[in-house]
Order: C-alpha cells, then structure tokens, then sequence
C-alpha cells in the first residue's frame, strides 16, 4: 500500500536535495559580479526603470488593461478543471458545452484582439 | 487507465426545451454575434449592422415567443436540469421585456434628436478636453451599446426565468454589468455620467454582495439553491430559523436593490440623471420588469410558506419606498430625477401586488409592470426631446410653458404623466386597480389606504409639471423641442399608443398575464 | 475541527467588508471591501458544502469567483475612467449628482 507512494518520496528527495545543492555550490562556482540592481529587494537582473515623481509613480494604464486581460481570460478558465476531471462521465454532451464555451470566450478574445488590447503601446 | 474512468458514472444529458429558452438563446446568441460585428466590421458600416441585428433579433424572438405561447402547455416546462422554468408569468415576462427592449433601442439607435446618437463617439476621452468637445459634435458613436444592451436582455430574460438562486445571481451580474458601462456612455456630460456609472456599479456591487450571502446562508439552510427545496425545507422544521430568515432577508434586500425599491433606492435618482437619456429608458423599465419578475418568483416559489413571519417586514418597505418616492419626488427640480423619485413610489406599489402572494397579485403585478415600462420609455422618449445648445434642457424651470412652444410634444408628455399618475381611462390607473383589488382580497386593507394616499401625494408632482407647462410664460433664451426622427417617434408613439389601449382596453393584456402560475 | 468556526469566520470577513465599503472613501478602497465581502461568501459556501455533505457549494464558489472577476475588470475601467479626469478615486469627488 504505502510503495505506491515510494516514486513521491523519491521526487520530494531529488528537489531537496537540488535546491540545497544549487544554494551550497552557488557561491564556489558562480561568477561575483555585483550591480546596483542586486541590492534591490526584489532582484531579477534588471534595474526598474525610473518612476516619474510627480504623480506619485504611476504606471502606464497599458499595465492595467493588460492586467485585466489577464485576469479575464486566466479565471474563466476555472471551468476547464471540473471538466476535466469529469470529461469522461460527462460524455459528448459535455464535450459541446464546453466547446460552446470555448468558442463565447474566443468571441471576446477576437474582440480584443482586433481592437487593440493586446498592443503594447 | 480505464479502470479509474469506468468507475465514473456516465451522466445524463440535461434534456433542453429548445423551443421554449428560443427567444432567450436568440437574444444572447445574437449579443454574441453583435461583439464580433464590433471586432470585424470597419468603423463607419457598425452601427447600420449593429441596429439590423438588434431590431432582427427581438423581431424574431418575439415571434419564436408567440409561436411557442400559443400551444405552450399551460403547467410550464423545467428545463436545462430544472433551472430554468418556462411557465405562463416567464412567457408574459419575455414578452414584456422583449416589447420594452425594442422601444428603448429604439431610441438607443435614434441619430436624429442629438446629431450622431446619444452615445460617446470614444469612452475613453478625458471629458472637458478638446477632444471631447471635438468628439460632442462628430457624427459616431460607440456601437459598443448594442451587444451591451442585448447582453443586459439576455440577463433579464433568464433572471426572470430562474428556478435555482445561482443561475439568479449569474443572471443577475449578466444584466447588471452591462448597465454599469451603459450608465457611463453619455456623449455630453461626460463627467455626470461617469459619476453616474461609478455610483451605480459601487452600490450594484455591494447589493450583489448581500444577495450572494443570503444565498450562502439558504444552502446551508436548505442543502440546495433551488427555489422548491428551499420551499420544502422551510415547511418541514427543526431546522435554523436564524440561517432561513437572515438569508432571506440578505436575498430580498439585493432584489429590492435592484428594483430601486426605497429605502434601498439611493443610486436611483442619480443614476438616472446622470445616464444617458435612452439608457435611462432602458433600464427604468426593462430592471424594474426582471428585477420584480425575480421577486414574485421568490417570494412565491421559496418563501410562501413561511409568510407569517415577513410579511409585515415588506408590509413597511412598501409603505417606506411610497413615502419616499412621493415626498422626495416633489422636491425636484429635475425631469429625470423627478421620474426617479417616482419610479421608487411605482416600486413601491408593485411591491404591494407582489407580497399579495395570490394568483390575482401576480397577474396584477405583471400587468402594472407592463403598463409603466411602455409609459416610462415614452416618457424618456418626450424628455430627450427638449434642448437647448448644451444639450437636454432637464431643469424643470426650462421647460415652463412648453406647451406653447410645442403643443403635441407637450400634450403626449402631459397625458404620460397622468398615466403615471394614476388617472382613468391610462393604462396606469388599470394597474393600480389591479394591484390594489388583489392586496385587498389577501387582507392587506390598511396597506390599500396608505398606497392610495401616496399616489394622491405623487399626483401632485405630476400636476405641478402640467401645470407649469401649460400656465407659465416661456422663458426667453428657453429650449427648443427638436423633431423627432423616425426612431424616436416610434418608440414614443408605441408607448403613448399602448397606454391608451391599455388604459381603455385592457381585458386582453390581464387575461394574458393571468394566464397561469408559476411552476417550481 | 467545528465547521462552524469557519461560518463565525466568514461572517466576520463579510462585516468587515461592509463596513469598509460605508467608511472608506477611495473607490478602489470600497471596491476591494465589495470583493472581501464576495470571498467571505465564498468560504461560507465552502463550508456548507462540508457540512451538508455535496459538491454544491463548491461549484457555486467557482462561479462566484467567475463573476467576481468580470466584476474587477468593469468596475476598475470606470473607476480608471473617472480617475483620469479627477485625478482622484474619491468617493467624495462625485459629487455632481445631487439635488
């Protein structure tokens, strides 16, 4: 019974011993070349480009709509997984319905699309 | 592998009435294929094709309605797995809305009376910029209403048809968001009528909130969100009251929201000042006919049983949303916020026929609902009319002596404000009628009284603008009446039309809306 | 583990979120109180799928969350939309519409 958990323990192992692996050898194999952008709180290799003072740092609103694509299409999505799971007990009706559903949310894909959302500028 | 999916039982398709959800897939078929005319036709061809659609659309829905009235059978059809019912008050509910709809795009598509439509040409300019003032005077529009307006039709047709609260509260949201963006699309005053959109939508979203609570609260009373378990749950006892009632409550104070019943009407009046006039049209009447077809159904369907207990609850709010609508109306100064005010104190007179939990209250109910939504949208038809060089002239001082600048315009206007008023041989005074016998006959006599006090109290508002538009001096620099194109007049000439006929005939429309029950 | 501590809990959320939707005064603010109010329900539904024994209330959380996130995305373009002009998402600034 509890072999069949064997082939997790040994994943769980491996990506232990990979991150302890990866953060002991970093300092003995990587190259040390320090910039300003490795002392920010949030590292990714690039340094933010400068917000303007006046207003408070805003973002352009291109970051927003974007964001908000994101949201809109991301979490419609959340259908798929029930679906998926049942896909089989569901059978052609619910293979339809999904395919109704898919193709409602392409029409405001196309929407989007075509009006220019999905520029940046 | 197959040994874990042959495990899963195979599911039965929902059997699907196609006939009867006909009009209803049409309108949100038809929503959908309105957004793709708006991704793929070239900006100047979109509004021709948008109208085609639209006017097409409720054509044949309405058409596919009646053919299927005809022999439809008379217990109803549950139908999508028994969320959906289509029974007789659902029929008369379509049909209403369907009717509503068409006069308010109507005046939605009207280029005449404001040269390029009542609708920004771009929602996204800064209003009070140059470009605003360029966009004021250009001849597009955003078309971006017509889906928006097909989608809100699409919400308020399964809202009044939902058997089960979830599909309620999606219905709910289909109808409502679209009404939020609708309420921000004015082409002048751009900045009242964003006001306008973020009261509305701020305050939608915290009623929406409540109902989604009181929904939380009746499955855990229940176990289900159909209306007929709730049902059963509450004649059977033992169980909570607390979660039955409180849920119930946080449910209704949603509904009423919606259907701008006071004290819960706070977004009404601006909102309606603030929105473009035809949006105005719109949902004072097409909201107020889904949102009260979701309250009988509710209040009939899960909460009869128990009616001992909320009925003087309601009884109060009645009375509260009359007063309100009746006192606050005449201290306006304002068209459309006097017609706000006075579709609260109307609210309150529909609740009265809904909490009368007869089958008379129902057919009374559908049938007042139907004579002031085609009022309503000839009323806002009459009020887009009077311009000046800012655009509606709106302020009541402006429109003092009217009636001799324009005798027609104002003689529609002044027999509208009757009907609205309540007076013999209107299509409102059947109504009230109605409404009034039924609540008689379930015993609510006191209500009866204080109802008909309030409507002599909302009389009054009406007559005051009568008055000062037949017995006043005309200012000088006043507005002018603009002729109306064909659409306008239309919309306003249907409403007109049916509240006489409605007014003087009205047996036809009561034996269609008391054609039957509801059906859980 | 008493379900009910999670229904206290949820009834809580949702009091806070009204409350912030009837005191604060920045529009974004409110509208974050609204979706605080929604997720309260969320947990309820949750819990009462538990304890009534179904899938129900799972499904219906799916479908809130659906309809909460249409919801962010209309009502963040016309809060956006009157910020551009007012330079401000206070809920004070609108005041236009009044008698």
């Amino acid at each position: 019974m509890l072999q069949a958990y064997v082939p997790l323990v040994l994943l769980f192992a491996l990506a232990g011993a990979f991150a302890l692996f990866s953060v002991a050898a970093a300092p003995y194999i990587g190259p040390r070349r320090y910039n300003k952008a490795k002392l920010d709180a949030y590292e990714c290799g690039i340094e933010p480009s400068p917000q303007p003072i006046v207003g408070g740092g805003r973002m352009p609103v291109a970051y927003y709509l974007t964001a908000m694509l994101f949201i809109l299409f991301d979490i419609e999505m959340v259908f798929l997984y029930p679906f998926a799971v049942s896909a089989n007990a569901l059978g052609m009706f619910g293979l339809v319905e999904i395919a109704l559903f898919v193709a409602t949310v392409g029409f405001a894909y196309a929407y989007v699309w075509r009006r220019g959302g999905l520029d940046w500028n | 592998m197959s040994g874990f999916f042959s495990q899963a039982q195979q599911l039965q398709a929902p059997d699907v009435a196609y006939q009867a959800v006909l009009p209803m897939l049409l309108v949100l078929g038809a929503a959908c294929v309105s957004v793709l005319f708006e991704a793929f036709l070239p900006r100047e061809r979109r509004w021709g094709w948008q109208v085609a659609l639209t006017v097409v659309t409720l054509a044949g829905a309405a058409i596919s309605l009646i053919v299927y009235g005809n022999d439809a059978p008379k217990a109803g059809v549950k139908t999508f797995s028994d969320v959906l019912t289509i029974d007789r008050p659902t029929l008369f509910l379509w049909g209403t809305l369907l009717l509503l709809a068409f006069g308010a795009v109507l005046l939605i598509a009207d280029r005449s009376v404001e040269p390029g439509g009542a609708f920004v040409a771009q929602a996204a300019i800064r209003p009070g910029t140059l470009q605003d003032r360029v966009q004021a005077a250009k001849v597009g529009m955003q078309t971006e209403v017509f889906p928006l307006t097909l989608f809100a039709l699409g919400g308020m047709m399964v809202f009044c048809a939902a058997n089960d609260l979830l599909t309620m509260f999606v219905a709910l949201e289909v109808l409502s968001l679209p009404l939020y963006l609708m309420a921000g699309l004015a082409r002048r005053r751009r900045l009242l009528s964003q006001e306008a959109a973020v009261k509305y939508f701020l305050l939608g979203a915290f009623a929406s909130a409540f109902f989604l609570y009181g929904i939380a609260l009746l499955y855990g009373y229940a176990g289900s969100v159909k209306l007929a378990d709730i049902a059963t749950a509450a004649a059977g006892t033992n169980r909570s009251d607390t979660l039955l009632f409180a849920g119930m409550g946080l449910l209704v104070v949603g509904l009423l929201f919606k259907a701008s019943v006071g004290p819960f009407h706070t977004w009404t009046p601006d909102v309606y000042q603030g929105s473009p006039t035809p949006v105005t049209a719109f949902m004072a009447a097409c909201t107020k006919v889904a949102a009260f077809g979701g309250i009988l159904r509710v209040l009939m369907g899960a909460f009869a049983s128990t009616n001992w207990e909320w009925r003087g609850v309601l009884w109060g709010v009645a009375i509260a949303s009359m007063a309100i609508g009746a006192v606050l109306g005449l201290t306006q100064t304002d068209v459309k916020r006097m017609i706000a005010y006075s579709s609260v104190a109307h609210a309150g007179f529909l609740l009265v026929g809904s909490i009368a939990l007869t089958s008379k209250g129902v057919s009374g109910t559908l049938f007042y609902l139907l004579a002031y939504g085609l009022t309503t949208v000839a009323t806002f038809g009459i009020v887009s009319l009077v311009r000046d060089a800012d655009g509606e002239a709106s302020h009541l001082s402006q429109w003092a002596g009217l009636a001799k600048r324009s005798p027609i315009v104002a003689g529609v206007f002044t027999f509208l404000l009757l009907a609205l008023a309540g007076i013999p041989l209107t299509s409102g005074f059947v109504g009230k009628f109605v409404v009034f016998s039924a609540a008689l006959q379930s015993g609510m006599a006191p209500l009866v009284v204080v109802a008909l006090v309030f409507s002599a109290v909302a009389a009054f508002f009406y007559l005051r603008v009568i008055v000062l538009m037949y017995f006043s001096e005309p200012a000088a620099d006043g507005p002018t009446v603009t002729v109306p194109g064909a659409f306008t007049t239309m919309a306003i000439t249907i409403g007109a039309l049916a509240t006489l006929v409605l007014g003087v005939f009205p047996s036809f429309a009561l034996d269609w809306a008391g054609a039957g029950g509801f059906t859980f | 583990m008493t379900p009910s501590y999670y229904l206290l809990l949820s009834a809580v959320l949702f009091s806070l979120g009204a409350v912030g939707v009837l005191v604060r005064r920045n529009a974004v603010v409110v509208f974050m109180c609204v979706e605080l109010m929604l997720n309260a329900v969320n947990l309820s539904l949750v819990t009462f799928a538990r304890i009534n024994g179904s899938l129900d209330g799972q499904v219906m959380a799916f479908f809130v969350m659906v309809v909460a996130a249409a919801e962010v995305v209309v009502g963040l373009a016309i809060i956006m939309s009157i910020f551009r002009t007012r330079r401000s998402a206070s809920v004070d600034d609108s005041n236009l519409l009044k008698y």
